[in-house]
């Protein structure tokens, strides 16, 4: 089974009025909607909100989806005209990414401005998250390691990993579990030590 | 649950995630998914993990969006049966089955009752029509056919009296209105034959001969002058065994004694 089909298996449970099955496609890809509509807008709260519309509109014309295409590609046309008609109907221009990033001072204002949350506290969340994710990959052990950023970064399915580990696709299966097994562990040692977000993450 | 159990779920959310998990337990995991809200926690951090190896900028990592349209979504309808995609699929089929069992029984008893139906009202309005025919005036409910008949042939008795002269000729001319008068006489119906009478101008010498006399006629009876001239041809045509030029003499008499 794929992505696609995996997907394919939630979308069908909505259609016959699972609710909570859009609630984990959600889960699954919201981050990837906002990083996309970040192209779109400068401001994060805004790509936020362009998002949460763009799900929305998904789920209205979720009955319509026949499974042609991966849901995510059908759901990523939603999300960029979604953000093509809030700037249309803002008049305003997407970013131009003409800059010249290779001017330190310049490349530093786009980040930053690309960074910034919208508020310090959930700056400093994002950071610590990205922290404990980054130093529990490094902890781990090479196998590991190798198995889930050839997955996470990579983007390579099972059975390319299988081939480029030389192991069988159940080892490729176990080793990236484990690894994930492993940092959800020291996220949730933080979270429950007490960043206000226990009830959201645990 | 022991924990050898709980690995194995965990490890098939965790291939469920990445769609390397077969159909048939994604189907079960996900109905899973929809109950349990501890893995649905783990399905959003696994998603948190993937969205930090990538380092995508910008992006919170924490469930805002997600919590804010799955408050959104709540208000939204539900699609297909709404609610019921976590009964059980066996209860599920077994409601519509039983659904299905009611609504054929209700069709089977109105394929029977609707003829039945439609012939109790048909035998209503003819009861109804046959009291309503036994009503005053109707002794017995028996008909008078010759009174009918004679209704029917009425016009021709009406031909008759106007040609008084030309009786014979007319029933020459009618045998089918004398047949309708014995039918009516012994009470059977027959439905008279069509008249072959036809409109024939008379024989040039006969108008000549009452135009030229009109000077001793009244208007009344030139006209039935003419009318006796037109049977007389007719029941020359109709019946050629008879006399026509009897007709003639009968016509000319009637002319004469209505001369003043």
């Amino acid at each position: 089974m794929t992505v696609e089909e995996s997907d394919l298996v939630l979308v069908k449970r909505v259609q016959r009025g699972d609710k909570s099955a859009f609630d984990l496609l959600v889960r699954k890809y919201q981050h990837k909607v906002v990083k996309l509509v970040l192209r779109y807008v400068r401001n994060p709260a805004e790509a936020e909100d362009i998002a949460q519309e763009a799900f929305i509109k998904a789920y209205r014309a979720l009955p319509q989806f026949r499974g042609d295409s991966a849901f995510y590609t059908w759901m990523y046309r939603i999300a960029i005209n979604t953000a093509k008609n809030s700037l249309a109907s803002r008049d305003r221009s997407p970013i131009a990414y003409d800059l010249d990033l290779t001017d330190p001072e310049e490349s530093h204002s786009v980040q930053t401005k690309l960074q910034d949350p919208d508020t310090p506290e959930g700056m400093a969340l994002t950071e610590e998250i990205r922290g404990i994710v980054n130093s529990a990959i490094e902890g781990l052990p090479e196998e590991l390691k190798t198995a889930i950023v050839l997955r996470e970064l990579d983007g390579l399915s099972y059975e390319e990993i299988a081939a480029a580990m030389e192991c069988p696709v159940g080892t490729v299966r176990s080793r990236i579990f484990r690894a994930r097994e492993a940092i959800d562990k020291r996220l949730r040692e933080v979270f429950e030590g007490g960043l206000g977000r226990t009830e959201e993450m645990v | 649950m022991n924990e050898d159990r709980q690995n194995e779920r965990d490890s098939q959310l965790s291939a469920m995630f990445d769609g390397e998990l077969s159909a048939a337990e994604c189907e079960l995991l996900a109905r899973r998914l929809t109950r349990d809200d501890a893995l649905r926690g783990q399905w959003s951090r696994y998603a948190l993990i993937g969205a930090a190896v990538r380092a995508e900028r910008g992006v919170k990592l924490d469930d805002r969006v997600a919590r804010r349209v799955q408050t959104a979504v709540t208000l939204e309808i539900s699609y297909g049966d709404g609610g019921a995609a976590d009964v059980p699929a066996v209860a599920r089929a077994g409601a519509v089955h039983d659904k299905r069992a009611r609504v054929s029984a209700y069709e089977r008893w109105l394929r029977v009752s609707r003829p039945v139906l439609g012939a109790g009202i048909a035998a209503g309005v003819a009861v109804m029509s046959i009291l309503w025919m036994r009503g005053p005036g109707m002794d017995g409910g028996s008909v008078d056919n010759s009174a009918i008949v004679a209704d029917v042939t009425a016009p021709e008795s009406t031909q008759v009296t106007l040609v008084p002269e030309t009786t014979t000729v007319a029933a020459n001319l009618a045998p089918a209105a004398s047949a309708a008068r014995t039918a009516a006489g012994s009470g059977d119906y027959s439905t008279p034959a069509p008249s072959t009478q036809t409109s024939m101008a008379p024989p040039a010498h006969l108008a000549n001969y009452v135009v030229a006399h009109s000077e001793y006629s009244g208007p009344l009876s030139r006209r039935l002058a003419l009318s006796g001239l037109v049977g007389g041809e007719v029941a020359a045509d109709a019946a050629p065994d008879t006399q026509p030029i009897a007709v003639k003499p009968e016509a000319e008499k009637r002319v004469a004694s209505d001369a003043p």
